[in-house]
């Protein structure tokens, strides 16, 4: 893969998601050993740069770098309005100076990454943008199903939850269609776009949604900070009605429906508490397999910061 | 192209040999133009050339009236860094506009008589074409109180409008619009709902999805459009709606006229060329607002301009700088500029194509606007006072950096080259460019 970037799926084509995915196998492997580091990105150096609050994905991803034995530099980006305003130039130019191979940015504006990608040569990947994209959750989701899966194509995903606000449901979604796999989306009409994308099942009523007989729900987090206006009365109501409730859990459970979610989980929102020891809950699973995708999408991408030492040296 | 700017010459003779004359209705007619000093004195074919009159020749281009700009935006005074009147109107001329009226979205806003008096002196020392400006409904453009009404009157203001903030409160429009209706003003609205409107930065659609950027919904505008088009009906004003970007708006607007409504409405070039899907990859060339929508409008937009729902054609000219547009698309600010491009794109889109005639373009972007004024229009027509353009059809414009004589280059047509050139613009004694 001579891919600079990662910063979202749709410009992934099916030959490089499976490569990715299968990159990503070996790494899995690695973590059962007693040395669980690879000398590939010895001497290179990732930059984190994260303008959004984050734990789950910032330590993935550190985790991953450091299996990879490259140098981890974690940029303390205040997470203020700093940040807005701030031209991608000038972001940029802050960058130049960390000398960084790859630069790993997550930011509250979609479309960031992309335009910080444009003027560097080092690799960005997209650690999350807005409510765009966040194409390393989708790899590891679908790293995490096709355990369960091994065959993906025809299998059925239903992601619930606020979708309208949800980087993961577009991102997720768009890579399971790519595999073949087939998508619906359920969650309270305002948030569930009704002009979203084409050739995924839209749901609002969660009996319905699972009559369609999903392999898996893929339930999202309820980001009630994320909401401007209020989108649905509470979170009792959000449970009752969009939520895996005892009830549900008993009905997903005979029907042998596998659970995700990326993390971190609101108990009593979008799922009861029972649902973290379900036996077919694959949450823990996701969460160590994101190491493993990140590990691959880091291995794989081709930094151009070679190219340029060589340009100051002309200039 | 070097530019030669020729002042004023006394006892001038200009005569424009064999080009075709296009007029608001009507096919293109074949004619020479004679001019002497400042007025059309005779029009026909085969005219002799009088002795020391300079000779254009006009073979195979249009001879058609000046263009006029009913929506643009000067950034003077307070946000010179962006335009001013001095580039602004350069920039009309360029794109063979020769008369202007500005929104009052200034800092300080254009709400009072001193600042009108100030925006107009500035004009007549720096601009070669008539410069008018809106003044704003309210004070500082903030809803509340009203803003010295009877005083930019005086001055000659006659379109009242809060820009790109419509005043929210229904009440205070309706009494603004009670008030100045018997001193013969008019009101102009952008309309939106700013509850609805999100971040202004896109229409809501599969592309606000993509993108993951909340969209602002068409109904936001078209809400608003009806709110301001039934309070004026009510009041008994008169009401112009600015830049409609939807196919609702569009037959919103046809309802109103049908209901008897004083209204009236343009189009901008951008909403009739680009759409939603021309932003790709976060590109905020293509960030404005109303914002773009879809190819369904741009056809029910083209149809509304031909049915002649849409009285007047506007660039809603807007300069950015370019650090401002470099932002994230969200922080980046809304606007386009339109003054340099806009006849060239229209022509390069729909006349050459032959969607579209130039008595529409005529009609629409030079009569109907000076008529919304309460101008006088400008036609290539014997014993008129001279306003008018020569335009190549068969050349071609590239509107590189160098081109363009705004301050700011916020267009998608940046560095493309399209059908169609402005060759001659003539007022009065003046040629105020020649290619």
């Amino acid at each position: 893969m001579a891919r600079k970037d990662f910063l979202d799926i749709a410009s992934l084509s099916r030959e490089e998601v499976d490569l990715l995915l299968d990159q990503a196998t070996p790494f899995k492997e690695l973590f059962t050993r007693s040395v669980k580091k690879v000398p590939a990105l010895k001497g290179k150096s990732v930059l984190m740069l994260f303008y959004e609050p984050s734990t789950r994905t910032l330590s993935s991803f550190e985790v991953a770098a450091k299996r990879l034995s490259a140098d981890v530099i974690d940029l303390d980006v205040p997470h203020s309005s700093v940040t807005k305003g701030e031209t991608v130039k000038d972001t940029v130019d802050t960058l130049q100076a960390m000398r960084a191979d790859y630069i790993v940015v997550r930011h509250k504006m979609s479309g960031l990454p992309q335009a910080i990608a444009r003027q560097t040569r080092a690799s960005v990947i997209n650690a999350g943008d807005g409510a765009h994209a966040h194409p390393t959750q989708a790899l590891l989701d679908a790293f995490t199903l096709r355990e369960v899966f091994p065959d993906l194509s025809g299998r059925k995903v239903l992601i619930a939850g606020d979708i309208l606000h949800s980087r993961v449901a577009r991102s997720t979604s768009r890579l399971l269609l790519t595999l073949g796999v087939e998508v619906g989306f359920l969650g309270p009409g305002s948030l569930n776009p009704r002009s979203g994308p084409e050739g995924i099942r839209r749901f609002t009523d969660f009996d319905e949604a699972l009559r369609w007989k999903p392999d898996t729900v893929y339930l999202l987090r309820v980001q009630m900070e994320r909401q401007d206006v209020q989108y649905f009365p509470g979170v009792q109501e959000y449970h009752r009605v969009y939520g895996i409730t005892r009830e549900r859990l008993d009905r997903i459970q005979g029907e042998g429906v596998y659970i995700m979610h990326p993390g971190p989980v609101n108990r009593g929102v979008e799922l009861c508490h029972e649902v973290m020891d379900y036996e077919r809950s694959l949450i823990n699973q996701q969460v160590e397999n994101g190491i493993a995708a990140r590990m691959a999408v880091l291995y794989s991408l081709k930094p151009q910061t070679d190219l340029q030492d060589a340009d100051q040296d002309r200039t | 192209m070097p530019i030669r700017i020729e002042h004023k010459v006394e006892a001038m003779r200009l005569l424009i040999k064999g080009g075709k004359i296009a007029a608001e209705e009507g096919p293109l007619v074949p004619g020479d133009v004679l001019i002497i000093d400042g007025v059309i004195t005779a029009v026909g074919e085969g005219l002799d050339v009088p002795p020391e009159a300079q000779v254009i020749e006009a073979e195979g281009k249009i001879v058609a009236p000046a263009m006029f700009d009913a929506h643009v935006h000067f950034r003077e005074p307070g946000q010179e860094y962006k335009e001013d009147i001095a580039h602004g109107t350069e920039a009309a001329i360029n794109g063979g506009v020769t008369g202007v009226v500005m929104m009052p979205n200034t800092s300080p806003a254009i709400d009072s008589p001193a600042v009108v008096r100030s925006i107009l002196e500035r004009a007549r020392e720096v601009s070669r074409i008539p410069v008018y400006t809106s003044g704003c409904i309210t004070k500082g453009r903030a809803g509340g109180e009203l803003s010295g009404i009877d005083g930019m009157r005086q001055l000659g203001v006659v379109m009242l409008t809060d820009d790109g903030d419509p005043v929210a409160n229904p009440a205070v429009l309706r009494n603004a619009m009670e008030y100045a209706t018997p001193f013969g003003m008019f009101f102009a609205s952008h309309c939106e709902v700013a509850e609805l409107s999100g971040p202004r930065a896109l229409n809501e659609g599969k592309i606000s999805y993509q993108l993951g950027i909340k969209g602002s919904p068409a109904c936001s505008e078209e809400i608003c459009m009806d709110r301001d088009i039934r309070l004026a009906h009510a009041a008994g004003a008169r009401i112009h709606i600015q830049h409609v970007s939807s196919a609702i708006g569009m037959e919103t607007i046809r309802w109103w006229k049908q209901m008897g409504a004083e209204v009236t409405a343009e189009v901008s070039p951008h909403h009739l060329i680009f759409n939603e899907e021309d932003i790709g990859d976060y590109d905020t060339h293509y960030k404005m607002n109303p914002p773009l929508r879809s190819v369904d409008d741009n056809a029910a937009l083209l149809e509304g301009l031909k049915e002649g729902v849409f009285d007047l054609i506007a660039t809603d000219h807007a300069p950015h700088s370019a650090f401002e547009k470099e932002q994230d698309f969200v922080s980046a600010p809304n606007g386009i500029t339109g003054l340099e491009t806009a006849l060239v794109s229209l022509h390069d889109r729909f006349i050459a194509s032959g969607q579209i005639g130039w008595d529409l373009i005529v009609k629409r972007y030079s009569a109907e606007p000076r008529r919304m004024m309460g101008l006088e229009v400008v036609p290539v027509e014997k014993s008129k006072p001279a306003d008018l353009i020569v335009f190549d059809p068969a050349g071609e414009t590239t509107f590189s950096r160098e081109f363009m004589r705004s301050k700011s280059v916020n267009t998608p047509f940046l560095d493309k080259t399209l059908q169609g050139r402005v060759e001659l613009v003539v007022r009065g004694s003046e040629i105020l460019l020649q290619r």
